[in-house]
């Protein structure tokens, strides 16, 4: 997927003056609370549900590579095929070769955001084989030509309109219509069509349980069961992280994941696959293909704290209750995730360097931590980054790193000469009073960001210190 | 009596004094002995945040130092507190004396309200006042602290006070610290949010235990509603005359 | 190359510096472990009538038929696929669908994948059994096999489920358990069904009928 999150402040400040994101966005986290806790209810004890399922996913960490051997071991057992990628770009030719050989000129996919993370679906189309999005969101966001706005709804924001014209253009719609049920029902009958003949289907894994063999799907739609039932070829492309130890680990996780979010029991549809179908079986696919997708993940396991990313579930809450996203919305993360999620994951998959505004765009105010199954400390992790990023003196912000460092050097001396300290502060007064007028400062060079929309009081004349040590004598 | 040592944010001792003495004030009424210590400077939270850890160490040192003698410190900011409480026992994890240290003065630090509600089990402060008031949350004392009851505990006890619930008071209010600074934009809009809320209440004050959160709330306040007021809890709890 | 990749991929995890998981905390226990027959019963009802599932009850096979007939006149429907599951056995669908002027096809009617693929997605509707109903959630547990296609389900916008009551469970775990009891030979695919099929991807407006059925009628016999 093409990454532009260098552009991050400026979509940022486009998506903050679109009025329909804006509404759809308002209505975001009342929205999700009421329904999560509702959803949440169901749990007789819904806190313990949630440290449950966080310390499933810490084992799934802490246990990775033996999780995966024992998955592969039994997917193997039961007839699937498991191959295992280091790069997207390996992934996506694999995947192409397997539809060329199989003479698929097109195939169905599912939602994955880690075939987004991959681009697998340009990759098809430049190699001449067609991908269609089947989960509505997705098909709407392929035809427009746009990253997802939100994990669980991609096209969510996207007015009746523009998807119409996308539709007449795109998907065979016949006649005009703004109705979204009628708009839903002209793309069902475009894709049963692609289902109807389809040779080769892609689809994501939600779950791949390492005792069973058996990879897991959720969804409500019934595009993936289409995929893993019609045509003779399915190829299911998951990241090792993945892997959960046990069949009731994963009843768990199920619980926890559309509660968490969406505040549905259980999605419409689960479905749990243990191999290729038997012989003697009608349908199913005959060759079942497991893609195991590194992409730097093993790399980003190195680091006891980075690995921590990896609980990640996609569940989306995160997007939900986080006060930047529900501004500005998933646009200008430029990539597959969005969210806390996007800003603990995209720069550990696309670097540092290249993703600045994103562990930087935070206010650290742990909203994604709290409402988070997987157990992630979001701002512990962007904290790490910043940390790392503030060393790297050789990044094309190098001037940049130097100069902010030798200021912190001067603080942290400050910082730690008491009288040096207070002589910067007593300094600082009629600096920041110079334009000051009736009690505050309106603006400052080099702050114009917090001028932007605020003034700050003007400095009193005593500090807080120096009025103690008059009252006190000391 | 018992004694209290006063970490007073460098937010507050530069633009914000009067909080700093509003909790001194407000201590004494409650009969404790606030003292402050000189040698004190900055947590170092700008410095974490900005991603310099081995900085933020020697500040955190420096703070150890200067308060190792004192048996309870009490800060009248959430997010130094978390900074004392929470961030220096993980910086120094590596060095068992300090990370020592850093643990026993987890256990002593407190902020403002957490100390005044949990630790002296006061409700009635002896403020009255009259009028209508609300509160916004604080993420680092929400929740990072896990305080929530003690401020609105200690308002609802107010004399002639009447408290509202603001909405959606657990949203961040956009300051972030260097955020509000770096992204005008995204931070611009989240205190346009909160003070549509305060606006939206029948409350006429919004009170506040963060100097950052004050600060934003206040400078947007001067900018675009100068008759609408916001102050500190501190500052709240400390009036005694009806107005 | 591929082994080569996998060696180095789970090498890299294996070297990795790793400290053991803390243990488990506790977790309740499923409340609805203590729910009798008739609590079960109305759980499943309640929560699948809440996504539009339909459930009817049946004392025996002559009434499960009605039912049918009821609802292929309600659906006006021409042509059903329905599956071969011992759930369906003793219902005669054939005999019934003569009678009721009604083609009902399975699998055994077709001579190969291509045609019986295109026969699900022209049907009306697909009559299956399903191997549990689950009473947490109102959840159909099918399981897939050589008598159970996978498409009868999916395909068709109408999907009917013939479920005996002694198939009635509590507790996702409970199916789970018995559908993978011998871990060597687990069904090719399981599948829980709560629902139609539904998107709100549009607006946020929901609507059943996506991409599956847009309507799940289920039968519970006895």
């Amino acid at each position: 997927m093409r990454q532009r999150t260098e552009r991050f402040t400026t979509i940022a400040r486009r998506e903050l003056q679109n009025g329909l994101s804006q509404t759809f966005l308002s209505l975001l986290p009342p929205g999700f609370r009421a329904l999560r806790a509702m959803g949440m209810s169901s749990f007789p004890d819904p806190d313990a549900a949630v440290e449950y399922a966080r310390a499933i996913r810490a084992s799934v960490v802490a246990r990775l590579p033996e999780l995966l051997e024992e998955f592969e071991r039994r997917a193997l057992a039961l007839g699937a095929k498991v191959i295992w990628t280091r790069t997207a770009l390996q992934a996506n030719e694999i995947i192409l070769d397997l539809a060329r050989e199989r003479g698929a000129t097109y195939i169905t996919k599912s939602k994955s955001m880690l075939s987004e993370e991959t681009g697998l679906g340009e990759h098809l189309r430049k190699g001449g084989v067609e991908p269609f999005e089947t989960d509505l969101g997705e098909f709407i966001t392929q035809l427009l030509g746009r990253p997802p706005f939100h994990i669980v709804g991609p096209a969510i924001n996207v007015p009746p309109e523009e998807i119409r014209d996308a539709f007449l253009a795109g998907a065979g719609l016949k006649e005009s219509t703004t109705d979204p049920v009628r708009l839903g029902l002209a793309a069902r009958l475009f894709l049963r069509d692609k289902f109807k003949h389809l040779k080769m289907g892609v689809v994501g894994v939600n779950m791949a349980v390492a005792s069973t063999g058996t990879i897991i799907n959720v969804e409500n739609e019934g595009n993936i069961r289409m995929i893993k039932s019609s045509p003779p070829t399915v190829v299911a492309l998951m990241s090792p992280e993945k892997v959960v130890p046990s069949l009731s680990d994963a009843m768990h996780l199920l619980r926890i994941l559309s509660r968490n979010c969406t505040g549905q029991k259980i999605t419409s549809y689960v479905s749990l696959d243990s191999g290729p179908k038997r012989d003697s079986e009608i349908d199913g696919p005959a060759e079942l293909f497991i893609v195991i997708v590194d992409n730097g993940r093993s790399e980003i396991y190195q680091d006891p704290l980075w690995r921590e990313a990896l609980r990640c579930i996609r569940c989306g809450a995160c997007l939900n209750t986080c006060p930047v996203y529900t501004k500005i919305g998933g646009y200008p993360y430029g990539f597959a995730y969005s969210g806390p999620m996007g800003q603990v994951l995209n720069p550990l998959l696309l670097g540092l360097a290249d993703t600045r505004d994103l562990y930087q765009a935070c206010t650290l105010c742990g909203a994604c931590r709290e409402v988070c199954p997987a157990g992630i400390d979001h701002p512990a992790l962007l904290l790490s980054y910043r940390a790392r990023a503030a060393s790297d003196w050789h990044g094309p912000q190098a001037a940049r790193v130097l100069l902010r460092r030798s200021l912190a050097t001067l603080l942290a001396f400050a910082m730690t000469h008491p009288r040096l300290w207070n002589l910067g502060i007593k300094l600082t007064r009629p600096l920041f009073n110079l334009a000051a007028r009736d009690g505050y400062i309106h603006t400052l060079p080099g702050a114009q960001g917090w001028f932007a929309c605020r003034d700050l009081p003007a400095v009193p004349e005593k500090t807080f210190r120096e009025r103690w040590r008059q009252d006190h004598g000391q | 009596m018992p004694k209290v040592s006063m970490f007073i944010p460098c937010t507050v001792d530069l633009l914000l004094p009067q909080v700093g003495e509003a909790a001194m004030l407000l201590l004494k009424r409650l009969g404790v002995r606030p003292s402050y210590h000189p040698e004190q400077t900055c947590c170092g939270q700008p410095l974490l945040n900005a991603g310099y850890r081995a900085e933020a160490r020697r500040s955190a040192k420096h703070f150890l130092t200067t308060f190792w003698d004192e048996d309870i410190v009490v800060s009248p900011s959430g997010s130094c507190v978390c900074m004392i409480k929470q961030h220096y026992p993980e910086l120094l994890k590596d060095e068992p004396a300090w990370h020592a240290r850093a643990l026993a003065q987890a256990e002593k630090t407190f902020e403002l309200s957490q100390y005044l509600v949990n630790v002296l089990g006061a409700s009635d402060v002896g403020a009255a006042y009259h009028g209508t008031v609300t509160y916004h949350e604080s993420c680092h004392i929400l929740r990072g602290l896990g305080v929530t009851e003690q401020p609105q505990h200690l308002i609802r006890n107010v004399r002639g006070a009447h408290y509202v619930a603001l909405d959606n008071a657990q949203t961040c209010c956009g300051f972030g610290g260097e955020f509000a600074a770096s992204y005008p934009d995204i931070s611009g809009a989240l205190v346009r949010d909160k003070v549509r809320s305060f606006l939206s209440s029948p409350a006429e004050l919004l009170l506040v235990s963060e100097p950052g959160c004050l600060l934003n709330i206040k400078g947007y306040l001067h900018r675009h509603h100068p008759d609408k007021r916001v102050m500190h809890l501190a500052e709240f709890l400390i009036q005694q005359k009806v107005a | 190359m591929a082994s080569d990749t996998r060696g180095r991929i789970l090498d890299a995890l294996r070297t990795a510096t790793r400290r053991p998981p803390a243990p488990r905390p506790v977790l309740p226990e499923p409340p609805e472990l203590t729910l009798d027959r008739p609590q079960m019963i109305a759980r499943f009802e309640g929560e699948l009538s809440a996504q539009t599932g339909v459930v009817l009850r049946a004392a025996d096979e002559g009434e499960v038929l009605r039912h049918l007939t009821a609802t292929a006149h309600a659906e006006n429907l021409a042509t059903v696929m329905a599956s071969t599951d011992s759930a369906l056995a003793p219902l005669d669908l054939k005999a019934w669908g003569q009678a009721n002027a009604v083609r009902v096809h399975t699998a055994a009617d077709f001579a190969d994948r291509e045609t019986f693929r295109a026969a699900c997605f022209g049907a009306q509707a697909g009559i299956t059994g399903a191997d549990f109903a689950i009473a947490e959630t109102g959840t159909l547990g099918i399981i897939f096999h050589t008598d159970q296609p996978r498409l009868i389900s999916i395909a068709p916008p109408v999907h009917i489920a013939v479920v005996p009551i002694e198939r009635l469970v509590a507790t996702y775990e409970q199916a789970i358990d018995q559908v993978f009891r011998d871990k060597s030979s687990p069904p090719s695919q399981f599948c829980f069904i709560t629902g139609p099929s539904a998107s709100a991807d549009i607006q946020a407006t929901a609507f059943k009928g996506m991409h599956g059925p847009r309507k799940l009628i289920v039968i519970l016999v006895g």
